[in-house]
């Protein structure tokens, strides 16, 4: 072989045992979602798949799930949690970057909460969030919120409310982390040129500094807002989606239809549902975060 | 610049009532794991208590049903990260050396796949595993993570091997050595400690992951995660032991990233923040 075909083949052949990987490991449930959201197949009448139903199982995901519903929760989390995480996080690395001592220790503790599982993060609100002797609600029946008598998990008003907490308290600490790296990197001399420049408080931030890290924020807004949309183990741990469907979201709706009904033709298509939604959403965010990126 | 001694005091304030609300739960849920069972559910909240080992006694010791689950999650979170490195860093180190036209793509790719929901995973797999006789295996769950482990640490392991100086590599070809060669003696040693840290995040990825244990396990492969699950899924009298389990889950990836240190913001970021 020689050196110019090789090096043409050679990248190739290197990425070509991951994407066999990749592929032998999506193949299949990508197929067996397709065929079986045109079959009708319940594990718990049947243990194979029965007829072909067209796309009826299309309309079952809206007639007999609540998808809507879900749908609307997933974007309220995914949208308010983004947002919250993403400025509360700024304010925190606003704070880390005045450089006072101490610092070090303090962005290696803070990052503590987004090092353990979802699930564990779950366990430590379920138990905070009781009813009975709670720390959260015991110190918000403190300051005189009302707490509603079913428990904050347990009504409708604030169980959604209450998953996103855990979260922002989960994943907050990531954008500090990240946007106070960003920070950093800002080079000095454009800081001093903004100061000799008269550019104080809230504009230098508008003017300086939101635009030197809009390529950190939009990166880790982008990984985050997935991260959210596709929410499952703290609802697993928190509310099962409940009261009602008040805090189901997509995953939870398709982990429900699936692995507790047991429907897998109308779970294979809301898998497809699912895969269109995420599929757009990927490839606009990533259109626009990587814009002009060196690869 | 100098700081007047009361926005100092200011700042302080602030960054402790930010530790407090972040590290709170995390204290309050040792704190948990330490209690007896008639403590853990005082109302209003006992901030002062005898603290008993019982609960970590009872779940890893005598009876220690948790011990082996302990096990499980080492074996499935060592498996699928050594599993994941032949995969990852052979595309990696091609996807940063080489020019390809479909570089831009395959990254594309990878991401989306990372960024996939895993839940639509879930029931295909329960189905293909059950079918192929191997759910309950920790083969199983070794394989499946790496629709994660390995798009993740291709996307870190490129942003190391980007910062290798072509150079270097190319001098030694210029000596006379053969690109392998250049890879095996240069390359790789420079990178070493990219591949540490991407194995570390993927170890830490896989150890926090419960849904696929969740579906894919059986009793004697369960991880454990799953089995802090079991607790709950039977009465809220096991508080304790929820605790005890979970914060054994906790430790290894607290540590981990203690070690990790600078390195946590390019792997949170899967290498697209430098940090």
């Amino acid at each position: 072989m020689d050196a110019l075909s090789s090096r043409r083949i050679l990248p190739y052949l290197l990425v070509l045992p991951s994407i066999l990987m990749l592929i032998g490991l999506i193949i299949y449930p990508i197929s067996f979602s397709l065929i079986n959201s045109f079959r009708q197949w319940n594990l718990q009448t049947s243990p194979v798949p029965l007829g072909f139903v067209g796309l009826l199982n299309y309309r079952m995901v809206f007639e007999t799930t609540p998808f809507l519903d879900a749908l609307r929760n997933t974007l309220i989390l995914s949208i308010a949690g983004t947002f919250i995480e993403f400025w509360f996080g700024m304010g925190i690395a606003l704070l880390l970057a005045s450089q006072l001592k101490g610092t070090n220790a303090v962005r290696a503790l803070l990052i503590m909460p987004t090092t353990i599982a979802p699930i564990v993060a779950g366990f430590l609100f379920r138990y905070m969030y009781y009813e009975r002797g709670g720390l959260i609600t015991w110190l918000l029946t403190q300051i005189g919120f009302p707490v509603p008598p079913q428990g904050l998990l347990g009504s409708s008003t604030t169980a959604l409310a209450s998953i996103a907490l855990a979260d922002i308290w989960q994943w907050t600490p990531f954008f500090a982390i990240v946007l106070y790296a960003g920070l950093l990197s800002i080079p000095e001399d454009i800081k001093e040129a903004a100061i000799v420049d008269g550019a104080t408080g809230l504009r230098m931030f508008a003017w300086i500094t939101l635009p030197s890290i809009s390529r950190t924020a939009i990166i880790v807004v982008m990984i985050r807002f997935m991260q959210l949309f596709n929410m499952f183990d703290l609802v697993l741990v928190l509310t099962r989606g409940g009261p009602g469907t008040a805090s189901r979201t997509l995953s939870y709706n398709l982990y429900q239809e699936g692995l507790v009904n047991y429907n897998i033709g109308v779970a294979a298509a809301m898998t497809w549902i699912i895969v269109i939604i995420v599929t757009i959403l990927i490839n606009i965010y990533a259109r626009v975060a990587f814009r002009g990126w060196e690869w | 610049m100098r700081m007047p001694i009361y926005r100092k005091v200011l700042i302080y304030l602030a960054i402790i009532l930010v530790l407090i609300f972040f590290l709170g739960p995390i204290y309050w849920f040792w704190a948990l794991s330490l209690r007896s069972p008639t403590s853990a559910f005082a109302s209003p909240p006992e901030f002062f208590f005898e603290p008993t080992l019982n609960a970590f006694i009872y779940t890893f010791v005598n009876p220690g049903v948790n011990a082996p689950q302990l096990v499980s999650s080492l074996i499935v979170a060592t498996g699928a990260t050594l599993l994941n490195l032949p995969f990852s860093v052979t595309a990696a180190y091609a996807l940063s050396r080489f020019r390809m036209r479909a570089k831009q793509f395959l990254m594309m790719w990878y991401i989306s796949l990372l960024m996939a929901p895993p839940v639509v995973f879930l029931i295909p797999y329960f189905i293909l595993m059950s079918s192929l006789k191997l759910r309950g295996t920790y083969l199983s769950m070794i394989i499946i993570a790496q629709t994660i482990t390995i798009p993740f640490s291709i996307w870190l392991l490129k942003s190391f091997f980007d910062e290798v100086p072509v150079d270097i590599e190319e001098a030694a070809q210029v000596d006379g050595a053969s690109w392998y060669q250049a890879l095996t003696r240069i390359t790789f040693p420079l990178a070493l400690p990219g591949i540490i840290v991407t194995s570390m995040f993927a170890f830490v990825f896989t150890w926090n992951n419960v849904i696929f244990p969740l579906v894919l396990s059986n009793q004697s492969t369960a991880t454990l995660p799953v089995g802090t699950l079991n607790y709950f899924a039977t009465t809220g009298a096991t508080w304790n032991f929820i605790a005890a389990t979970a914060v054994v889950t906790m430790l290894p990836p607290m540590i981990i990233f203690l070690v990790l240190g600078r390195y946590i913001v390019r792997g949170l970021t899967f290498g697209a923040v430098k940090g």
